[in-house]
């Protein structure tokens, strides 16, 4: 148990972890002619949401009408589907090196509540830009990167650049 | 104890895999050039080439007008005027300069119909034919001996002398029959007062489906 | 050849199949590598951990590497893979706004589901986050559209819009991207030790 642990928080080397990752999008563009993704399973989530609560809105909305057309289910699309594998997978390594539990991670100096209302905030964030650059970190910037995508460029340096810039704004929550 | 020369090696390993990367990356800067050629390869080219099945001879092609089979296009590919002047029953129009048009290929690129290109003799049919097939396009026939050869045989087939076989005979009255068919009055015909009235084919609706090309879609 | 499900070599049907197995793979990549504890995805700012930023680069370089090396086989056709659009703004603004968003949640979307996984709740709040995220831009689109829809340069490649020669691009990407590794490694043992 002790073992257990203190092999918490090894990891792969992130070399290793790299290499693999990218013969993994190697294999999912010969596989499928695409790269990886994430926000897009959210975003079906959400039009899915919208459209079971009202669907007149979601009809109406020039955002929402793009993904509930016709008999056209949200949630029946590719980028859901690699998100439950997504899910399954990490919860295996998890799993395997015992790091499945209810908890908050936090930096000791902050509050747990702080920490979860700059998560939340953080995710606004997230969500929105990553609809306004149509692509997060994994499906424009990481993907993009694969295929020499100049959009995909862009969104990287711009996302690293911002991080950088604001990162002196919010040391208090990290270190 | 553990093998020195083993962890001597271990603490090099950093720089190693970068050195293999720089070495793969460059690799790629000093391969040699060389250009992808679009379409099928040149063996395939040679035996659809030579493949009995590229042509179609004027009798098929009647009898196929004749008995308005529905599973091919004829496509015209000499320019408008002579186009206007005389062409085959719901036969197209696309000129060969036209050919590699957006236009033409919906009606060349496609997997419903046969095509069969003609134009007054077979040289720029051949040359369609060849243009087409070079970019993968499938079902692509050329008419044998073009309108020149339509005209000789259906149009204004040659009347056997009776030394000839029998089978020239029996060519000979099908022909006869289809290039009635096509409007021609023969001269036994005329004592019946009444032309046979121009049995008009209705113009064969052509909807091609546009080949879907299955491109793959975004990712978030 | 490939890519082979647009080429029709394996049937459409199986896409939701290779979708889960691919999505497990880099469930367990990103898990196992350590992406989902916030505080080592946030330690790239900081200079206490370049996970991020080794993984990351490593990834886009073998990917790179390797598929321009496919393309040069012929296993792969470069021209026909998906290339992620460009609309010049929308991915500056964008990814601005992603980036304030990663210093403050410490999460993007593909780490965060991963620690959702776990059993992180503050990635499970991070998730709900970026729904609401993905819902006011949604409310707002009428607002945002110039900007989603503007500046639009088409799916092009550097080799596009700059008008270099791609393999030359990716050997002067891996040169930088390993002076990057070696600063990093610099860097961290300068920064102050976080433990988390």
């Amino acid at each position: 148990m002790k073992d257990k642990e203190q092999n918490r928080h090894i990891y792969w080397n992130p070399y290793f972890g790299g290499f693999l990752l990218g013969l993994l999008i190697i294999f999912t563009f010969y596989i499928t002619g695409r790269g990886l993704g994430a926000s897009g399973a959210m975003k079906s989530s959400v039009v899915t949401i919208v459209d079971d609560v009202s669907h007149e809105h979601a009809k109406q909305s020039a955002y929402y009408s793009k993904f509930v057309d016709g008999d056209k289910n949200p949630m029946n699309n590719w980028i859901v589907f690699e998100t439950l594998g997504v899910l399954i997978g990490a919860f295996i390594s998890g799993g395997l090196a015992g790091r499945i539990g209810w908890r908050v991670q936090h930096s000791p100096k902050i509050t747990r509540r702080r920490r979860l209302i700059f998560a939340f905030s953080g995710g606004i964030l997230f969500g929105l830009g990553a609809q306004i650059a149509r692509g997060c970190t994994s499906g424009a910037a990481l993907s993009g990167m694969a295929v020499l995508s100049t959009g995909g460029f862009i969104t990287m340096l711009a996302i690293f650049g911002s991080g950088y810039l604001f990162a002196y704004f919010f040391r208090k929550n990290w270190i | 104890m553990v093998n020195r020369k083993l962890v001597k090696f271990l603490s090099l390993r950093y720089k190693i895999l970068a050195a293999v990367l720089i070495v793969l990356a460059g690799g790629l800067v000093l391969l040699p050039k060389y250009e992808k050629h679009e379409g099928i390869s040149p063996e395939e080219l040679l035996s659809k080439t030579i493949s009995p099945e590229r042509y179609i001879s004027t009798d098929d092609i009647a009898h196929k007008i004749i008995n308005q089979d529905p599973s091919f296009i004829l496509i015209d590919v000499r320019d408008e005027n002579s186009f206007k002047e005389y062409t085959l029953p719901n036969a197209i129009n696309i000129p060969l300069k036209k050919i590699l048009d957006n236009d033409a290929t919906m009606y060349i690129n496609q997997n419903q119909f046969d095509v069969v290109f003609f134009s007054n003799d077979n040289f720029y049919s051949d040359q369609a034919w060849i243009l087409c097939n070079r970019l993968g396009y499938k079902n692509l026939h050329v008419l044998k001996g073009g309108i020149n050869k339509w005209f000789n045989t259906i149009i204004n087939p040659q009347k056997p002398t009776e030394d000839m076989p029998k089978d020239a005979l029996d060519l000979y009255s099908t022909r006869k029959a289809s290039s009635m068919y096509f409007g021609v009055v023969y001269p036994e015909q005329v004592e019946i007062k009444t032309p046979e009235p121009v049995k008009k084919a209705v113009p064969k609706k052509i909807i091609t489906v546009k080949k879907k090309k299955k491109a793959p879609e975004g990712g978030c | 050849m490939g890519p082979l499900i647009p080429n029709g070599f394996i049937p459409f049907e199986w896409s939701s199949i290779i979708a889960i197995v691919i999505g497990i793979f880099f469930g367990f990549i990103l898990e196992a590598s350590g992406f989902s504890s916030s505080r080592k995805l946030a330690g790239v700012f900081y200079g206490y951990d370049f996970a991020v930023l080794k993984v990351f680069f490593t990834a886009a370089i073998t990917s790179l590497i390797g598929l321009f090396y496919m393309d040069y086989l012929g296993y792969v056709d470069m021209s026909s893979l998906y290339v992620h659009p460009t609309y010049l703004w929308g991915a500056i603004i964008g990814g601005a706004i992603m980036g304030i968003g990663f210093v403050t949640g410490g999460f993007c979307p593909g780490t965060s589901l991963s620690a959702v996984a776990i059993g992180k709740i503050d990635a499970i709040v991070n998730v709900l986050g970026i729904m609401v995220g993905i819902f006011i831009f949604s409310e707002l689109y009428t607002l945002f559209e110039p900007l989603y829809n503007g500046y639009f340069q088409g799916n092009v490649t550097l080799v596009d819009s700059l008008g270099i020669n791609k393999y030359w691009f990716v050997f002067i990407l891996t040169v930088v991207a390993i002076i990057m590794f070696a600063a990093s490694d610099m860097i961290r043992k300068r920064v102050k030790k976080v433990f988390y």
